[in-house]
């Protein structure tokens, strides 16, 4: 007869959240925040075909920080799950918040029930119109989700990132300057991240039904001054 | 729904059609023979190939036992380099350019790349099959579109069984295909531009509206025209209905001018 040991639920807890925040502070943080027209994400990423930022559907965007294949799965499903309502239904009637709560649910229950922990922290954003508002929501590794109207970090250096980019946010301004307060903020005073080192993606009304876009490196070079 | 899902081994990969399939959602066989009895048709389409692209010309009208519809849109663009047209029942017609559209779309997602023009014409094949082959309600597609990495306009026509087949002059589609095809097997030559394949493609469709109960031709009463589509280098765009108008106007205007014969000569 094999023995079970009691563990507290407050302690087993406690070692999930420490084994996925250490599986989630490997990598990069990525910043999401809101402009005058749209909305601008942007990670620090060397690689330029394993994306972080993908489109999901007209006006909605994800972001995922973590283990890659674990957050690629989540961005694959979210696709499906949008094609599939959108198709069911009508365009306007796929809502971020939906896709935010079924990632939360997800995300928790792994946490909870799963043989580990996802280690990933993700974001849906989408851009409003009349029927939808514009908000990003943060889905952490425990299935705790949020919703801002402003900015979001996801990442290992959340905290600092987040800190140092509230010092510079007031309101919503030009996307170029958006962006340039979202790169120095995840650099820091210490460092400099080069253009060719970011993944940057937008939503913005540009006269098409799809609003996102991801920015090419030539033109992440120009709106940085490079 | 909740969040699908799947196991490495299980998934069904960028495919919205397999997809589809994995979750139970995809055009039902249907034994009812009435059916096909209820469900209006789209009539004649046809796509010329030129020298920078391709044009593609619709009628507009739903046939039942009467005019079901005037205004019916028989092309869509699939993708900004992708028109797709329909003929047969009208109800899986418009179903199947919704299910087109969204899988490139899909499949653009889910990859951050597109599928190239032949990987769509052959995607296309095994849905309408599995439509044709198992339900008297049948879908007869066309796909024209320019190829962007052979940087030429480029037509894959179906036959009823789902068989995929590149023409490189011209396709044709619909019930008034006999009388669309004649014209422009008379008219077609390998050098055209834009202007005539325009004409010639108008020609054919107004010899279909003319000569085939279930082909619209252009309606002047109700300024109602024919779709004009050029899908060439910069995309889909479809002719302003003025100028198709004019264009129509003038066909007309020729023939009633020798009492509604040709005269020997594509005019």
């Amino acid at each position: 007869m094999s023995n079970f040991f009691y563990v507290a639920p407050e302690q087993m807890t406690k070692d999930r959240a420490t084994f996925a925040q250490k599986g989630i502070a490997r990598g990069r943080s990525i910043l999401a925040s809101v402009y005058d027209i749209g909305v601008l994400m942007v990670a620090e990423n060397p690689s330029v075909s394993l994306n972080k930022i993908s489109e999901v559907y007209d006006r909605i965007a994800f972001a995922g920080v973590g283990k890659y294949n674990e957050f690629d799965r989540l961005r694959e499903a979210g696709i499906r799950w949008a094609d599939t309502t959108g198709y069911t239904y009508a365009r306007d009637d796929v809502d971020a918040r939906a896709l935010a709560n079924f990632y939360a649910q997800h995300v928790g229950d792994m946490f909870s029930e799963g043989p580990k922990p996802l280690e990933v922290e993700i974001l849906v954003a989408q851009l409003g119109n009349m029927f939808h508002e514009t908000k990003l929501y943060q889905i952490a590794y425990d299935g705790t989700i949020s919703d801002e109207s402003h900015f979001a970090v996801l990442g290992g250096d959340a905290e600092s990132v987040k800190t140092r980019y509230q010092a510079l946010f007031t309101e919503p301004v030009s996307r170029e300057l958006t962006l340039r307060n979202a790169v120095s903020a995840l650099a820091g005073s210490e460092r400099t991240i080069a253009s060719t080192e970011l993944e940057v993606g937008i939503l913005e009304d540009r006269g098409a039904r799809r609003a996102f876009l991801r920015l090419h490196p030539d033109a992440i070079g120009e709106m940085l001054g490079a | 729904m909740g969040l699908p899902l799947f196991s490495a081994s299980a998934d069904p990969g960028p495919s919205f059609f397999h997809y589809s399939r994995a979750i139970g959602l995809e055009f039902p066989p249907t034994s009812n023979e009435n059916l096909q009895a209820m469900s209006p048709h789209a009539t004649t389409v046809v796509a010329v190939r030129y020298n920078g692209g391709v044009i593609m010309v619709a009628d507009r009208q739903a046939t039942g036992s009467y005019i079901a519809s005037r205004d019916v849109r028989k092309v869509e663009a699939a993708d900004q380099y992708t028109a797709i047209a329909i003929s047969g029942t009208a109800a899986r017609g418009m179903q199947f350019i919704r299910i087109a559209q969204l899988s490139f779309e899909h499949y653009e997602k889910m990859t951050n790349s597109s599928l190239s023009l032949e990987g769509k014409a052959n995607y296309l094949s095994p849905i309408i099959q599995g439509n044709n082959l198992t339900s008297p309600l049948v879908v007869i597609p066309l796909l024209a579109g320019w190829d962007r990495s052979h940087q030429m306009g480029r037509v894959f026509e179906y036959d009823g069984a789902g068989g995929t087949y590149e023409r490189h002059d011209f396709a044709t589609i619909g019930s008034g295909s006999p009388f669309a095809e004649s014209a422009l097997r008379l008219g077609f030559r390998a050098d055209m531009d834009q202007e005539e394949a325009l004409e010639l493609g108008a020609l054919a469709i107004y010899e279909a509206g003319d000569n085939d109960p279930s082909t619209g031709g252009p309606d002047f009463v109700r300024n109602l025209f024919p779709m004009m589509v050029v899908i060439d280098a910069s995309g889909y765009r479809e002719i302003p209905s003025e100028s198709v108008g004019e264009r129509f106007r003038a066909i007309s205007e020729r023939r009633a001018s020798t009492g509604g014969i040709p005269g020997g000569t594509l005019r």
